[in-house]
Formats: C-alpha cells, sequence, structure tokens
C-alpha cells in the first residue's frame, strides 16, 4: 500500500466524519491554546524576570574580585562572538568638602564606582540630568547619589574632595540597576571616570579595591547560553576560586526561592491542562469511531490488513491533530496578544512574545503527540471489529483484547511521561506527575464503577419517571457513563488542585512580605556609638529597634582541612561557583545569649558543651553549602586571630520576616572582645528617614543607613506582577478545563439521539425526554463533580503542604461551589450537545445509524 | 456426501469436516457441524437454507471473516483456518469479492472511489479505466461521483457488483444480495451477477432463501439446523 494511496484514501474516509472530527480538533486546540498561551507566558515571563536579574548585575555575567583580575579575561569578548565587557572598580572611601575657613569640612563615607563606556549593560541608570552617564563624567568630575550632596551640603555644580583630588558635581544618580546586587551597602555612591579614581590616589598597595568585569552576551541568551559563556569565562580565570562569577541565573535567593515556586507551579498548570486535552481527545475518538464501525469491517473484508486500517485512522488522527494543534496555537497567541493588554499594569512592555517559537513547537508538538496517543486506545479498541460485521451485527470482538489494552495503555502511559518530561524539564516531576494522574484516573474508574454500581442497584421504583430513566441512563451497562465520569472528574480535579493552589500561593506571594518589617539597616555603627544611635532612633519614633553586634571573619579550616583545599577539591567535582564562594568569602558573624524567634534549633543543642566555644549555624548553609552537621569543627580567622569554634547546633530561619539573621550566630562571651561593629534594624515612617538620617550624619557620621524601603518595594513589585500573572494562568487554565469538561459531555451524548428516538416512539413527549437526559447529565456532573472535587483538594493539599511546604486553609467555597458548577454545567453542556437529538424527529434517529 | 474423500486441487473451495458453535451463556450453541464440501473452479453453488440454518456464518467461514471451531477451510488447496488476520485479509484481497444483503459500500467514498478502492489497495494500473468500464457495466456510467446515500438500493448494489468483480477475484461469495431489493429490481441485480460471473469465470457462491434465485445455480446446497441436507447438482 503506497503512501499516496493511504493518504488519498484517509482524506477520503475522512469526509463524513469531518463534523464529528471538528470536535476533536476543537477540544485539542483548546488544550494545545493553553500549552502554548501558558509556554508563551512562562517563556515571556522567565525571559522577563531573567531581565530583570541582568538588570541587578547590570549585565549577563560578571567576574569580581578584591585583587586584579587576570589580563586574560579581557580576550573574553573575542571566546565568545558578539559579547561586549567594561570595567568597573568600587571601593569604600571618605568624600568631603571644604570647610569654612580652617574647619574641616563635613565627610562621608561613601561607595566610589569608577566606570566607563558600556556600564551600565542592562538596567537603567537614572540621572539628574538626564543624560548619558559618560557624558557626565570626566576626570575632573563625579556624578553622586542624593544622600552624599544632602549629607555634604553640595548642589550640583559644587565641588568635593576625595582622595587628594577635587571634583565637580556635573549630576545626581536617582537610581542604579545593581544597586541592591550586593547585600548592604557601606554607603552612598558616587561614580567617577576610570582616569578619575587613579587622579585621586587613593588605589594603592593593600587598597581593598572591587575590580569587576561586567560581561554582556548578544541577545537574550537562554540559561544553557549563560552557561555556556559562565564556562569559558571561569576556564580564562584559571578555574581559581579567587574570583566570583556570577550570572543573571543567580538571582537573590529570597527571590531565586519564590521563582523557583512558580516556575514549578506554572510547569504543573501547562502539564495539567495538557491531559485534560486528550482525556477530550480519547472520548472524541470513541465516539467517533463507534460510527466508523462498520466501515472498518468493510475496509477489512476488501482485503486491507489490520495493520493498514490502522494506518489509515493513524493518518487522519495525525492530520487532524497537527490542524486542530495549529488552530490551537494561533488562538494561544490570539491569547498571548491580548496578556499585554489585559496585564498592562503587572506585565512590563515586551515580556510576551506572542508567536514565540518555542512556545509553538511545543504546543504543535504536544499536541499531536497527545492527539495520536490518546487516540490509540480507542483506536486499537475499535480495530478489533471482527469482518464478519459485515454479514452480522452481533458477532464477537476479535480476541486479543488483553494485549491490545496492554499496549494502548502502555502507549498512553509513555506519551504522558513524555509530555511531562517536556513540560516539567525534570525526570523526578515527570515520573511523579505521571504516577499522580495514573492514581487519579484509577481511583477516579473504581469510585465511579462503586457509583455506578450502587445506582444500578439502588431501587428507583417511587421516583418521578425521568429520574428513573435518568438513572437508568448513568447505571446501564455500556453507556459509557465510566469513561466520561473518569474525564470529567479528572478535569473537575485539574480545575479544583489548580483553583486550590493558585489561590494559596497568591496569598503566600502576597503575605510574604510582612507589614511588620523593618525599612532600614544601619551599619558600621561602633560599639559605644549604639547606645547614642538608639536613643535618636528612639526619639524619632523608629519602631521594632534592634541591633545586634557583628565581627567579619574568614573561614579558614573545616574539621582542620584547610579551606582552599576543601574549595578546590569541591571546583573539580563540580560545585556551583556560588557554594565555593560562600565558603571563601568574608563570613559574618554575630553572638547572642539566646536565638530571635524566627530561629529553631533543629540538630544539636544551643550552647551545651562547657568549655568549647561554640557556634550555632544556618541549617540549609551547614548541610548544603558547607556539608558539616553538628560536631564540626571550624576555625576562623578573626582580623588575623585564629579562634576555633565548635559547631553545637543547627537552626532553621525564617528569612520572610526580613528580620536581622546570621548564618553563624557564636556563643556570648567567645567573641566579645573581638574588633567588632553593630548592625542595626528599625522600622522608620518613610517621611521620618531623610530627618533621621540627616541626625545621624551629623551626630553618628561614620553610621550608614540603608533605607530598605526601596529594595523591598522592587521586590513585592517582582512578587505581585509574578502573583498576578499566576491567577492569569490559574483561571485561563480552569477556563480551559471547563470548556473540555462541556466537550466531554457533548462527544459521549451523540449517541443518546437514538435512545431518544426509542423514548419518542413509546410516547414520551421533547420536555420529558429533556428531563431524561438533564437529569442523567446532572448525576453525571454530580458524580464526577464530587469525585473530581474530593481528589482536586487532595492533590492540591499534596501539592501546597508538600511540594511548597506551605500551610494548607481549606476553602468551603471551592468544596462546595465546585460540585454544584459542574452538575450545571454538565447539564448545560450535555443539553445543548443534545439539541438536534431532542429536536430530531424519532424516524430519522433510528433510520441513520 | 458426508466425509466422502476430495480431490483438493480440483476444488476452489473446500471444507473438510467444519464445525462452528458459540458461546452461549455457559453451554456452546452448534450453528455449523461437520460440514464438507467442495466447490469447482468456476462452479455457481447456490446455499439455501431457512433463516438461522448457518448460511451467513458458512459464508464467513469461506471467507475467511470467521473462524471454524473445528475443521479445515481450504482456498485453491491452500488451509485458510490458521492463518493470520493479516494473512487473510491478503487472501481476501487478492482472490475474495463480496455481495451483501446491505450493500456495504464505503459510505464516504462515492460510487467510482468504491469501485476503484479495491484496485488501489491491489496497487493495479489502469485502475480508474477499469472502475470507469465497470461502472458503464452495471449502467451507472453517470453516477459514479455520487455517495451512497445518493443512489437507490437497487444503484447502491450495483456499485456493489462493479467493486466485487472489480479486482478479478477467482471466488465471489454473495449473501443474500436482493434480500433488500424489490423484486424486479432483484431480478435485475440478478441477471447482472450471473452475466458478470459468466464473463469472469469466477467460483460464484449465493447465499440465499429465496428458492427461485436458486433456480439459476448450476449447484444448490441445502443446509438445515447447521448441516448439509440436500446437495443438488454436485455433477
Amino acid at each position: 500500500m503506497s503512501l499516496a494511496f493511504l493518504l488519498r484514501a484517509a482524506l477520503r474516509e475522512s469526509r463524513g466524519s469531518r463534523g464529528k472530527l471538528m470536535f476533536f480538533a476543537a477540544c485539542l486546540a483548546v488544550g494545545v491554546a493553553a500549552v502554548v498561551a501558558v509556554s508563551g507566558l512562562t517563556l515571556g515571563v522567565e525571559r522577563g524576570i531573567r531581565a530583570q536579574a541582568r538588570q541587578l548585575l547590570a549585565a549577563d555575567i560578571v567576574v569580581s574580585a578584591y585583587r586584579d583580575l587576570p589580563a586574560s579575561l579581557e580576550s573574553v569578548i573575542t571566546k565568545v562572538p558578539g559579547s561586549r565587557s567594561t570595567r568597573v572598580r568600587e571601593m569604600v572611601t571618605v568624600a568631603s568638602v571644604r570647610g569654612e575657613g580652617d574647619a574641616p569640612g563635613k565627610s562621608q563615607l561613601v561607595e566610589l564606582k569608577a566606570v566607563e563606556e558600556g556600564y551600565p549593560f542592562h538596567g537603567e541608570l537614572k540621572l539628574d540630568p538626564s543624560r548619558p552617564l559618560m557624558t557626565l563624567l570626566d576626570p575632573q568630575s563625579a556624578v553622586a547619589g542624593p544622600d552624599v550632596l544632602t549629607r555634604l551640603g553640595v548642589s550640583v555644580g559644587g565641588r568635593i574632595f576625595i582622595g587628594s583630588a577635587e571634583y565637580t558635581i556635573t549630576g545626581i544618580v536617582k537610581a542604579e540597576p545593581d544597586r541592591i546586587a550586593g547585600a548592604f551597602s557601606l554607603g552612598p555612591r558616587i561614580f567617577v571616570s576610570q582616569e578619575g579614581l587613579d587622579r585621586a590616589g587613593i588605589v594603592q598597595f593593600g587598597s581593598r579595591v572591587l575590580r569587576k568585569l561586567l560581561i554582556k552576551l548578544p541577545g537574550m541568551p537562554s540559561a544553557q547560553e549563560a552557561e555556556r559563556a559562565v564556562q569559558v569565562v571561569r576556564s580564562l580565570t584559571g578555574d581559581s576560586t579567587a574570583y566570583k562569577i556570577e550570572s543573571s541565573s543567580d538571582a537573590q535567593p529570597a527571590l531565586r526561592q519564590g521563582l523557583s515556586r512558580v516556575d514549578r507551579f506554572l510547569s504543573l498548570v501547562a502539564l495539567l491542562s495538557l491531559i485534560v486535552g486528550g482525556a477530550g481527545v480519547a472520548q472524541t475518538v470513541r465516539a467517533w469511531l463507534a460510527t466508523r464501525l462498520d466501515s472498518l469491517a468493510i475496509l477489512k473484508c476488501l482485503g486491507m490488513r489490520p495493520r493498514e486500517v490502522l494506518a489509515l485512522y493513524l493518518v487522519q488522527i495525525v492530520l487532524l491533530g497537527l490542524f486542530a494543534s495549529l488552530i490551537g496555537a494561533l488562538a494561544g497567541s490570539g491569547i498571548l496578544l491580548l496578556v499585554p493588554h489585559v496585564l498592562r499594569d503587572v506585565l512590563p512592555d515586551g515580556w510576551i512574545s506572542p508567536f514565540a517559537a518555542a512556545a509553538w513547537g511545543k504546543g504543535l508538538a504536544l499536541g499531536t503527540v497527545v492527539s495520536l496517543f490518546f487516540s490509540l486506545p480507542p483506536l486499537l479498541e475499535a480495530l478489533r471489529v471482527p469482518p464478519a460485521r459485515v454479514l452480522r451485527r452481533d458477532v464477537e470482538p476479535l480476541p486479543g483484547g488483553r494485549a491490545v489494552t496492554l499496549l494502548a495503555g502502555l502507549a498512553v502511559l509513555s506519551s504522558l511521561y513524555f509530555v511531562s518530561l517536556v513540560q516539567a524539564r525534570s525526570v523526578s516531576h515527570a515520573f511523579f506527575f505521571t504516577l499522580g494522574i495514573l492514581a487519579a484516573a484509577g481511583i477516579l474508574a473504581a469510585m465511579s464503577a462503586l457509583l455506578v454500581r450502587t445506582i444500578g442497584k439502588a431501587p428507583r421504583g417511587k421516583l418521578p419517571l425521568w429520574l428513573r430513566h435518568g438513572l437508568t441512563g448513568v447505571a446501564r451497562p455500556g453507556s459509557g457513563t465510566m469513561a466520561s465520569l473518569v474525564a470529567l472528574g479528572l478535569g473537575i480535579l485539574v480545575v479544583v488542585a489548580m483553583a486550590l493552589v493558585e489561590r494559596h500561593l497568591t496569598v503566600e506571594l502576597r503575605s510574604s512580605l510582612p507589614k511588620d518589617a523593618p525599612t532600614a539597616f544601619l551599619i558600621d555603627i561602633q560599639p559605644d556609638q549604639w547606645s547614642g544611635v538608639k536613643r535618636l532612633l528612639e526619639e524619632e519614633g523608629a519602631g521594632r529597634v534592634d541591633s545586634v553586634p557583628m565581627i567579619m571573619a574568614r573561614l579558614s579550616a573545616i574539621d582542620g582541612k584547610p579551606v582552599e583545599e576543601i574549595a578546590r577539591e569541591k571546583a573539580s567535582g563540580g560545585d556551583s561557583e556560588n557554594r565555593l564562594w560562600a565558603l571563601t568569602r568574608e563570613q559574618r558573624l554575630t553572638y547572642a545569649d539566646a536565638l530571635p524567634p524566627d530561629n529553631k534549633v533543629v540538630e544539636g543543642k544551643l550552647w551545651s558543651l562547657p568549655g568549647r566555644p561554640e557556634l550555632s549555624v544556618e541549617e540549609k548553609f551547614a548541610k548544603k553549602t558547607l556539608g558539616i552537621r553538628a560536631g564540626a569543627v571550624l576555625e576562623f580567622d578573626i582580623q588575623g586571630v585564629p579562634v576555633t569554634f565548635t559547631v553545637s547546633s543547627l537552626r532553621s530561619v525564617d528569612w520572610r520576616t526580613f528580620g536581622i539573621n546570621f548564618f553563624w550566630v557564636a556563643e556570648p562571651g567567645t567573641l566579645d572582645a573581638a574588633p567588632q561593629s553593630r548592625l542595626a534594624a528599625a522600622r522608620i515612617e518613610e517621611e521620618k528617614e531623610p530627618i533621621v538620617q540627616d541626625r545621624l550624619a551629623r551626630q553618628f557620621p561614620n553610621v550608614t543607613m540603608i533605607r530598605t524601603r526601596e529594595v523591598l518595594s522592587r521586590i513585592a513589585g517582582i512578587l505581585e506582577k509574578l502573583g498576578v500573572a499566576v491567577q492569569f494562568l490559574g483561571f485561563f487554565s480552569v477556563a480551559a478545563g471547563l470548556i473540555l469538561l462541556g466537550g466531554a459531555v457533548s462527544a459521549g451524548s451523540v449517541r443518546k439521539a437514538r435512545e431518544m428516538a426509542v423514548l419518542k416512539v413509546l410516547g414520551m413527549t421533547r420536555p420529558g425526554v429533556s428531563g431524561v437526559l438533564a437529569s442523567e447529565y446532572a448525576l453525571t456532573g454530580l458524580v464526577a463533580g464530587v469525585i473530581g472535587t474530593a481528589g482536586g483538594t487532595l492533590l492540591a493539599w499534596a501539592v501546597v503542604t508538600q511540594g511548597f511546604e506551605m500551610a494548607w486553609k481549606p476553602s468551603y467555597a471551592v468544596l462546595t461551589l465546585a460540585p454544584l458548577v459542574t452538575i450545571v454545567l454538565t447539564s448545560i453542556a450535555g443539553l445543548a450537545a443534545s439539541l438536534r437529538a431532542i429536536r430530531v424527529r424519532p424516524l430519522e434517529a433510528l433510520r441513520t445509524e | 456426501m458426508k466425509g466422502q474423500p476430495l480431490q483438493a486441487p480440483s476444488f476452489s473451495l473446500e471444507l473438510r469436516n467444519v464445525s462452528r458453535s458459540l458461546p452461549s451463556g455457559r453451554a456452546q450453541l452448534s450453528i455449523l457441524s461437520d460440514i464438507s464440501l467442495g466447490i469447482r473452479s468456476g462452479q455457481f453453488a447456490a446455499i439455501l437454507g431457512p433463516s438461522g440454518s448457518g448460511k451467513s456464518t458458512l459464508l464467513g467461514l469461506m471467507a475467511g471473516l470467521d473462524r471454524p471451531s473445528s475443521g479445515q477451510i481450504l482456498i485453491d488447496g491452500e488451509p485458510i483456518e490458521a492463518l493470520e488476520e493479516d494473512a487473510l485479509a491478503l487472501l481476501r484481497r487478492k482472490k475474495i469479492g463480496f455481495v451483501f444483503q446491505s450493500f456495504q459500500l464505503l459510505p464516504n467514498l462515492t460510487a467510482k472511489e468504491n469501485v476503484l478502492f479495491p484496485l488501489e489497495l491491489l496497487g493495479l494500473e489502469g485502475a480508474e479505466d477499469r472502475a470507469d468500464g465497470l461502472l458503464a457495466a452495471v449502467g451507472l456510467g453517470q453516477r459514479g461521483h455520487h455517495y451512497p446515500v445518493q443512489l437507490s438500493g437497487g444503484e447502491q448494489q450495483r456499485v456493489a457488483l462493479a467493486r466485487a468483480f472489480a479486482p478479478e477475484p477467482s471466488i465471489l461469495l454473495a449473501d443474500e444480495p436482493t434480500g433488500n431489493l424489490d423484486s424486479a429490481t432483484g431480478e435485475a441485480v440478478l441477471n447482472l451477477l450471473t452475466r458478470l460471473w459468466k464473463e469472469s469465470r469466477a467460483t460464484l457462491v449465493l447465499v440465499t432463501h429465496d428458492q427461485e434465485l436458486a433456480v439459476r445455480a448450476e449447484r444448490r446446497i441445502h443446509l438445515r439446523d447447521g448441516r448439509i441436507h440436500l446437495d443438488e447438482g454436485n455433477a
């Protein structure tokens, strides 16, 4: 049999079925539209977030070290075609103004940043006047943050001293893209040119200068492209752990945690909506093939081999699947076109590209795969039609049912796993998702069977006629109730689970920013200044004033093994740069008698080893980054003095409180004598912040205040945007699920026409017939609604409490509304799909087969 | 005649001790028991019997549409009862043509496409011309583009005849071909069938309960309760 004949025959064979198959197309198209829209949105949001992450770095990759960067690093621009680089030097120094007469002028600790052409590669540097930074900078000029001007009492055009050189202020920095990329800033910002910094004469041997190379990759690099570039950069640094390499995929840990939650949820949403489409496809194909049994028998009778018949129908299904997927992809793009208008306030411009090739590719591939594999069970079953059917209707199907069923089941299973893998991009997620769907379908089928049997056995003698027939319709053997119950139940399960998970996630995202979080951090407070600073804060009405001592130290050995050696070993073992950096960077320690309320000891016991200096370490940092447990012996270098600690406890920290928290907390008494400063946090009213700042500058010029409202509002803004995106996706998939529910009912209702014709022949009126149908669909809706809601709630509970580690809050509204809405929807969808069957004259219905 | 030894090669179609029973509850319901017969190549045999005598089951077995519970079925001397579905399909494609009481045209295909189908399946050259010729021969030269629903019963059966004879099968099996037609149309269809049979020299097996139709056959095999009751004209 030639391919040309197969295609020709498939097109001919599909002629009379196209009307029926349009429904298959609609079912699949809705699913694919969901996949494409979700995928497009996910891609867009991912890309947008990555773009934001790039803003936080002002580049795609940043290499930094408190030493000269290797000269070889400059060759990165030739090794990664299309990339660009720019140098940045940062140091903390003092800026001052000329005093009146002989009196010393005001001075201020500042973070000096020397830049050159290219900075920043990503993100916006807001300046006043609004001009490119490099047009404002020459070796004699500087651009400063407003805090510098306030504190030094100068304005644009005024002059300041840095080191031995004098500079003219030519502009004000209002916002810097990479300002919150570091932990805390030590002072307000001043920008100078590279030549300007050299002129100051402050970069000398031993100066603590952070040297950075900012690298911009061409276009919008994918995570893989960025990773490849990072590998190139790493090899250029000679794989030394002395250089910190950051890429745009590493954002702030809190943000990353939020993002990975959202990412997981989005994958889940897309996956689930796809399965509902598959259920709809299977249902429609089953209904379609039920009308093709005679043709199948004739084809076999005319000498078509079973495999040729299979090919004939597979070709039809694949062509249709592809066509439907195309329509779906178009619809998905249509939705994506609307997204920026609908979400104008929350989605930044240019995040969404409606015709993203990746989204289309995914939609078309998944749509076709799902249509093909989900059609296999009904198709293989239909293929068992015996050719002898041409002689007699009641011949039994061909043998081999069990093997065929098994084969079809395996096909669906493998396709389910495949699409899960494509969507989740994780073997374990795909595995558990597939398992979950199977378990859900199995439980739904078992419960449906139980319910159908119960209905079949229940006495219904005294019930009204319409209800009696409705019950019979559900319970009758071979009524197809089971299949539609499972499909419907699965759809409702998806909708309910999604609504619940989405609700929890949104609430979580919203409430993860505590109302009483500190608005300002004060750093570099000398211990003898603290009482004065505290009094000042209290006088200005600051609340939740908190302060802890802070000691800077370097970790030198773990259990006697030098950290440099551990870092080298870990680097060759493929550990991430971040984790290595965490070992070799400067550590911040505090000491306290008791832990703050958001800390909980999870291993060992706090201050329980008499006679030995003890340390309590944050659990995840200890286990994942350092690979230590309670009992480990750590050696620190505190400003040249070695100090040995025993880790006596690990503790969990709820970082979401935004309170002052440290990875390292030492036993009181062990570090009291170490050189230290204090770190303070307080909640200050927004309008009081400048006053506090002025007073601090006057009384305690070395204390720097960091206003966290800006940081918080940026993080809150991102989380809020994500929350709305998740909500939108949730609503979209709920809608898609509902349409597919209606579709499944309609597909199953086709076969009703003949049954109703018989009822009409027996004298039942149209309203009577409608009542029978409505009661049957309502009952189906009730069963599917109850089972689906129960399953969906269970799934959501598991996802929320186990997957996202959040507290579960039951929603009684969803529990009651979902079954009710299902009943209404199934009744409406069922009746709407049966309108023709209700209207048609009985004789017509009985004649047509 | 039962159990009479037969010379295999001379038969186009041969059944040896064929029985067919179906499960009916826990018991087995016997449809055909111990049927042995041989039909010579080119012979026109009619299988007669009242409703439920097993005529259609016998025809289904001869066509490889159904499998016997026991016994052997040979087509051109080759046993077919143990063949796989695939091999049976190829056998039907190459050797067997069908005409049914309910026509069994593919509803989504036009009249001409129905006739073309077995030819295309065989990948024969000049299929279009042969289909046109056959449609003209059955008097439907102008109706090739019509779909089955647009044709009368007699016309549908004539298309079915054209389709059955199109691939030049060596055996043609007809199951009550006039059963759904009025007597005048039935007569015309039967005339056409016998004419085409004579032209093709295929072995023709006709199943009917109508004695008058059977008169035209060279041989008449009477079935009763699943057994051969009488075999007339078996020369």
